[in-house]
């Protein structure tokens, strides 16, 4: 038999704050003590630590996953990683491309070792592999400072 | 001394970029895991149909 009645319930009785208390406590529980730039700045630096200190495990590992991977692949295909300081301007696009990153991008610097081959197709797949990788892990570092702007508004 | 050049064909080089891609885009669009799956699979095939249907059309250019 159900316990509750059909009696309309009496709402001078049961206040709000009350009933939304044991929620708001949740949530508060869950709002990191850091702010959206430093999850942002998380976020890019790691890809998917800003999503991983915001409680968002799942999201963190996909874009590490789909930035390592996009990063690694390029390495292998031997495509360009843009160094800081080019003559040419799509060198420097390419640069901000390839930093934004993080440490993926030092990791590109690291083993590059045989040098870039944009003379084959591979290489040149490469390059924006690792372009890409920069963007996808931008557009992450944007989503996770949104998460967080959003809980802590 | 120079590296050996691995091999990375066209397809594959394709395939990964459309399954990287596709994960990520699935995860930033969708809220649910279920809705996530669905429109990741829905990308990456559309990156390869689209892909595949590209490179037929210019096929005859290369001749």
């Amino acid at each position: 038999m159900n316990e509750t009645s059909n009696e309309t319930p009496d709402h001078d009785s049961v206040s709000q704050p009350e009933l939304h208390e044991p929620e708001s406590a949740l949530l508060a529980s869950k709002v990191p003590s850091v702010g959206p730039l430093s999850i942002a700045f998380a976020s890019w630096l790691i890809p998917g630590l800003g999503h991983f200190l915001l409680g968002r495990t799942g999201r963190a590992i996909v874009f590490f996953v789909a930035v390592g991977g996009l990063t690694i692949v390029g390495i292998h295909a031997r495509g360009n990683v843009f160094p800081p300081r080019t003559a040419d301007p799509f060198g420097t696009l390419g640069f901000w491309a390839d930093a934004a990153s993080g440490i993926f991008y030092l990791l590109a610097r690291v083993l590059e070792r045989a040098g870039p081959d944009v003379s084959r197709a591979a290489g040149d797949y490469g390059t924006r592999f690792i372009a890409a990788a920069g963007i996808v892990n931008l557009i992450a570092a944007f989503d996770a400072y949104e998460i967080a702007a959003r809980r802590r508004s | 001394m120079q590296a050996a050049t691995p091999i990375l064909s066209h397809f594959w080089a394709m395939v990964l970029f459309a399954l990287f891609v596709s994960m990520a885009l699935g995860c930033l669009t969708r809220r649910s895991i279920p809705e996530r799956i669905k429109y990741a699979a829905w990308s990456f095939l559309l990156f390869l149909v689209i892909g595949i249907g590209a490179a037929w059309l210019m096929y005859p250019l290369s001749r």
